[in-house]
């Protein structure tokens, strides 16, 4: 073999720390590794526990029929992103990233994979909710009970609707913003290779 | 699914040959201490799942460099999100100035510098430099990279050139 360049020699002979692990370590980080996507799904559980039962309670408590019915409904989206969560977090699961593919395969699926959640987040995460928040707060603003004008009750509809769609937007925003940074991380991927 | 003995086997034979070329990456991927301790230990724990599933679809060799480097570059992109503008600012810095790479080589922090300059590279070059300082040829880095061995080689040659300029005797600048 030709002689070595002073980097590569530098590079072979820097020094090792003591480094071992047994089977045992190896059985417990990979445990603890599961128990982290536990924790983060209980987590997002726990917050829609959450929703559910506050609106739960207001559609006990409120007797206006509307207000009723926009609670419901929030709480059937909340219900239907815990199954989308559930569906995913079992996709995720079932098809585990392959380490052992190429680099630049593997460094691509994970950027398509991230792309794909990212993209879809407004449809599966927030759409699922509008229906009913635009419920609700209407039927809190047209109450009979609330003896407000009409103009104010517009007023108060229109500045609710609004708060929330901006809300909405700037999460929506985000995430495309992340989406176009991904694609042109995938886009120079694929120029390079 | 391969037996577990087989697996285990297999990883502490992986591990044995490789494991010096992993702690390796793991400097030259992470400069917190800390950080790179945990990521040694990641490279090692996915190492060992992988290998339940070890296919023969390329050698052992090119399996565990394929493993820890997809480990290594997901750590990379995931700091680089969560420690956004603090990565590397240090080395960054302290590699600003060029050094006599002759004097420097009798000093200690030598590997530090090397390292930190290999840390300042995007994928896959960062990947094909240090695959390139194992001593792996085109061909190999290719197979684990994704890159046809032509672009490995034109890239070798443009980071040699580029890392001998970085280092190079402060009067030739």
């Amino acid at each position: 073999m030709s002689e070595r360049d002073p980097f590569t020699s530098l590079w072979i002979h820097q020094q090792q720390e003591p480094f071992k692990m047994t089977t045992a370590d190896l059985r417990r980080h990979a445990a603890g590794f599961q128990s982290k996507i536990r924790t983060r799904n209980r987590i997002e559980y726990g917050a829609s526990v959450l929703v559910i039962g506050v609106f739960a309670w207001m559609a006990f408590l409120i007797p206006e029929p509307m207000v009723k019915a926009g609670a419901i409904v929030i709480i059937l989206g909340t219900l239907y992103v815990c199954w989308k969560l559930h569906a995913l977090a079992g996709a995720s699961g079932a098809a585990e990233a392959d380490y052992a593919a190429n680099l630049g395969d593997f460094h691509r699926s994970e950027l398509v994979r991230q792309r794909k959640a990212l993209a879809s987040v407004w449809q599966w995460y927030l759409a699922p909710f509008v229906p009913g928040i635009l419920l609700f707060i209407g039927a809190v603003a047209f109450s009979p009970s609330s003896g407000l004008p009409l103009p104010a009750r517009l007023v108060f509809f229109a500045f609710a609707a609004a708060l929330v769609a901006a809300v909405f937007g700037f999460v929506a925003w985000l995430n495309a913003q992340a989406v176009k940074a991904l694609d042109a991380e995938i886009s120079a991927l694929d120029d390079a290779r | 699914m391969k037996p577990v003995q087989d697996q285990d086997q297999l990883y502490f034979e992986a591990a044995e040959a490789f494991g010096p070329a992993l702690q390796r990456l793991a400097r030259a991927t992470e400069a917190n201490a800390e950080r790179r301790r945990d990521l040694l230990q990641d490279m090692h724990v996915a190492l060992w799942r992988s290998l339940a599933g070890f296919d023969g679809r390329c050698n052992l060799k090119t399996w565990v460099y394929r493993v820890a480097h997809n480990t290594a570059a997901s750590h990379a992109s995931r700091e680089l999100r969560t420690r956004r503008g603090t990565v590397g600012i240090d080395d960054a810095g302290e590699l600003a100035e060029p050094h006599s790479f002759t004097r420097r080589l009798e000093e200690t922090d030598a590997v530090d510098r090397l390292n930190a300059w290999i840390r300042r590279l995007k994928s896959p070059d960062r990947q094909v430099i240090t695959l390139y300082l194992e001593e792996l040829d085109a061909a190999a880095i290719g197979e684990i990279t994704g890159l046809s061995p032509g672009a490995v080689a034109t890239r070798i040659s443009r980071l040699k050139a580029q890392l001998s300029k970085d280092f190079k005797e402060p009067s030739h600048v």
